[in-house]
């Protein structure tokens, strides 16, 4: 294993998880792989049923019953046990025990109960959508941040417990003088900002945001958002940061991840794919989002709804709703592959692929299909 | 289009006779419940003083974050919540404020639709009850044969194909897109003359909110409905509606023509709004494009709002004046308006002194 470039962090390899067994089993999650790089950002982006949730706290290993991940690895590269003893120097590190640090790749979904509970806030976190169900009603912030030193570092003094919480708070723009708030004294952006300053208390290298925006206002959203690029920047974090919203993820992802029930169906950098969205897929969750600026134009989104995980259908998942479907769709299921030679845009459509279709569709071709559906659905 | 726009010029918006349903300095003060009967009376004060006009044909956006008033305006506008004070009027005549069979006749003609179609249908009932109930109480059917056939038409209307199948089925046997469908033909069932949607798409999933909202733009155009959009999205409020109103903790602080009010925001907290809202547009090619916000901090609390501008401790352009009381409204022209201090106070606009809003510099 020793090829990785060693600022990989996290390499998850076809990953299914189902929600029960036997017949009924509903596969949440099929077969996905992609690997994170340290301090990036990785968006996963989909409606909801896509399996993107399950699929970030499968790697967190958070999944309870009837979820059971089937298949797959989740390859996490821990930081090299070097900068553990100059603590003092950067607000990044603190000294102590620390999860599975300097111990070589560990595949996440063979860790026993006790290295889970050392893998868990010392290298990765997890944000979650509603602070106010995140947060403990009956403890104030500060006993929040200190109960997680406490666990995790018991030999940590009380007093440098109390200093890195305010630290902390200071460091997601809290002042410190709440530290003695309880969660219901707290605006909705400010208990967002405290569960940030939770999960960023052992300096992790990995956090997972499920929808960390989502319940907030655009203005405090925004300020939540530039918030974790700046911290992003200082401590060197890498997020897997699921959302809906994709056009709010297209401007702070680094790489975006679309997937569709279930499936990846196109990875690339947030750019090429704002650019040239190849999945029909992805331009038609891109184009459904109005504009701001530019002409207005009758905009379409997707016909027809997402499938009933139960009874996904054949092939492409995507072929009833594609305005581009024909007939090797409805049987031959298609994996990602780079859309262009030598791209590392990924997409998983048959589109893509010289057997199927000679010259790959331009992003205006995509538009004009999606264009002719909405003029057919106009006449009803 | 450019025919909606000629349809809007500014002689029609101030033409009072035209807008068919007109609201006036609707004000709404929620009682906060207090154990102390001799302590002194508090309210939420959601709502200060909004007034709109809804015209055939066209719709209006309402556009706020949460907490600015915007779906308690759409409830005092549906007569589901009694106005502290104000008035409403519909083509011209006063709506009365208290009364059955008044409100029935009022409720004949503006209906509303709400933001969760998991919880404004009754899961017991089948979508055949759910439209049924309109069209009898209203008295537009009689005989089973009719309300059935009515029921066909108005699902075929909001695309719901092929209706026979659609019309037995329960609320849990239809996405959240199509149970969306269903309240918004129950509505229709009415046959309004005023629609208000409070965020109809807001819990839907994002591919088919579109598609929502195309349907609702087509029975606009198809059957001059009057449309009253409530949104957090100021980007769907451009896509979707002629006008745009922008309020801010139960303040209207400007309005007009949305491509003016979205393309140039005078306010500073549309100015703020508009910064916020996600825009990959701005996107650059080396990646990161960085947001600075003219301002900060949250929509204050209601209870005890702020003097004057209620925008006034987060504006970066607050003088001493906007503590003191809510400036009036200026006309801008072109039918855009603000009630900013920085644009005069009524009458004739003024050039902003000192500070440019047009180049906004963040302190």
């Amino acid at each position: 294993m020793g090829t990785m470039s060693n600022d990989t962090l996290l390499e998850v390899k076809h990953v299914s998880v189902d929600y029960g067994a036997g017949d009924g089993a509903v596969h949440a999650v099929t077969d996905v792989s992609f690997t994170l790089r340290r301090g990036e950002i990785l968006g996963l982006a989909g409606e909801s049923g896509s399996g993107k949730s399950t699929l970030a706290y499968a790697v967190s290993r958070l999944l309870r019953p009837p979820a059971l991940i089937t298949g797959g690895q989740a390859i996490y590269y821990p930081r090299e046990r070097d900068d553990e003893t100059d603590g003092a120097a950067s607000i990044s590190k603190i000294p102590g025990l620390s999860g599975v640090r300097g111990e070589g790749p560990v595949d996440l979904f063979e860790l026993s109960e006790d290295e889970l509970r050392a893998f868990r806030w010392n290298d990765l976190a997890v944000v979650f959508q509603s602070a106010m169900n995140a947060l403990n009603p009956v403890m104030t912030i500060g006993a929040q941040i200190t109960d997680v030193l406490r666990t995790h570092r018991p030999h940590m003094p009380a007093p440098a417990r109390k200093e890195r919480a305010i630290e902390l708070l200071r460091l997601v723009g809290i002042a410190p003088d709440r530290l003695g708030s309880y969660p219901h004294e707290l605006s909705g952006g400010m208990r967002q900002r405290a569960t940030i300053a939770i999960a960023l208390a052992l300096s992790p290298d990995l956090i997972i945001m499920d929808e960390p925006t989502t319940a907030l206002d655009v203005v405090v959203q925004r300020e939540i958002l530039t918030e974790i690029m700046n911290l992003r920047e200082k401590l060197h974090f890498a997020v897997i940061f699921i959302t809906h919203d994709l056009s709010l993820l297209l401007e702070i992802a680094d790489k975006v991840a679309i997937m569709y029930a279930g499936r990846l169906v196109e990875q690339a950098s947030h750019y090429d794919l704002y650019k040239h969205a190849r999945h029909p897929y992805s331009y038609g969750l891109m184009n459904s989002f109005p504009t701001l600026h530019g002409p207005r134009r009758t905009g379409i989104g997707i016909p027809g709804s997402p499938p009933d995980l139960r009874d996904v259908p054949p092939g492409c998942a995507f072929h009833p709703r594609c305005p581009f479907a024909f007939e090797p769709c409805k049987t031959v299921l298609p994996l990602l592959h780079p859309a262009v030679p030598g791209s590392d845009q990924q997409v998983a459509c048959h589109l893509y692929d010289a057997q199927y279709r000679a010259t790959p569709p331009t992003t205006e071709e995509i538009a004009a299909r999606y264009e002719a559906i909405a003029e057919g659905s106009a006449v009803r | 289009m450019s025919a909606l726009e000629s349809a809007l010029t500014p002689a029609s918006v101030a033409a009072p006779d035209q807008a068919i349903l007109r609201a006036e300095h609707l004000r709404k003060e929620f009682p906060v419940p207090q154990m102390n009967p001799f302590a002194p009376k508090r309210a939420v004060h959601a709502v200060e003083d909004a007034s709109l006009a809804l015209y055939p044909g066209r719709a209006t956006a309402l556009v706020g974050e949460s907490g600015s008033g915007k779906t308690t305006v759409a409830r005092m506008l549906a007569r589901l919540y009694d106005l502290t004070s104000g008035t409403i009027s519909f083509r011209g005549e006063p709506v009365s404020l208290r009364g059955g069979s008044a409100l029935r006749s009022y409720r004949r003609h503006v209906q509303l639709v709400f933001q969760d179609p998991f919880s404004s249908l009754n899961p017991v009932h089948s979508v055949r009850y759910h439209l049924s109930r309109p069209l009898k109480l209203y008295g537009h059917a009689t005989s089973r044969q009719q309300v059935t056939e009515q029921i066909l038409a108005l699902l075929d209307r909001v695309s719901l194909t092929p209706a026979t199948q659609f019309i037995e089925k329960y609320p849990h046997q239809l996405s959240g897109g199509q149970r969306q469908r269903v309240a918004i033909a129950r509505a229709l069932a009415v046959q309004p003359d005023v629609l208000l949607a409070d965020e109809p798409v807001s819990m839907l999933d994002v591919s088919i909110r579109l598609d929502i909202l195309n349907l609702l733009l087509r029975l606009k155009e198809e059957e001059r409905l009057a449309l009253l959009f409530i949104t957090h999205d100021i980007a769907s409020a451009r896509y979707f509606a002629e006008d745009t109103l922008v309020m801010y903790a139960g303040q209207m602080v400007e309005g007009g023509p949305s491509e003016a009010v979205i393309q140039q925001p005078k306010h500073p907290y549309t100015k703020l709004l508009i910064s916020a809202a996600p825009d990959p547009d701005r996107l650059s090619a080396d990646g990161r494009n960085r947001v600075v916000l003219p301002a900060r901090g949250e929509i204050p609390s209601l209870v005890t709002p702020p003097s004057g501008c209620r925008f006034h401790p987060r504006c970066p352009h607050a003088m001493p004046v906007c503590r003191e009381r809510f400036p009036k409204r200026t006309e801008l022209g072109g039918g855009q308006w603000v009630n900013c201090f920085l644009y005069g106070d009524g009458g004739n606009p003024v050039a902003p002194a000192n500070q440019s809003p047009a180049t906004n510099t963040p302190s």
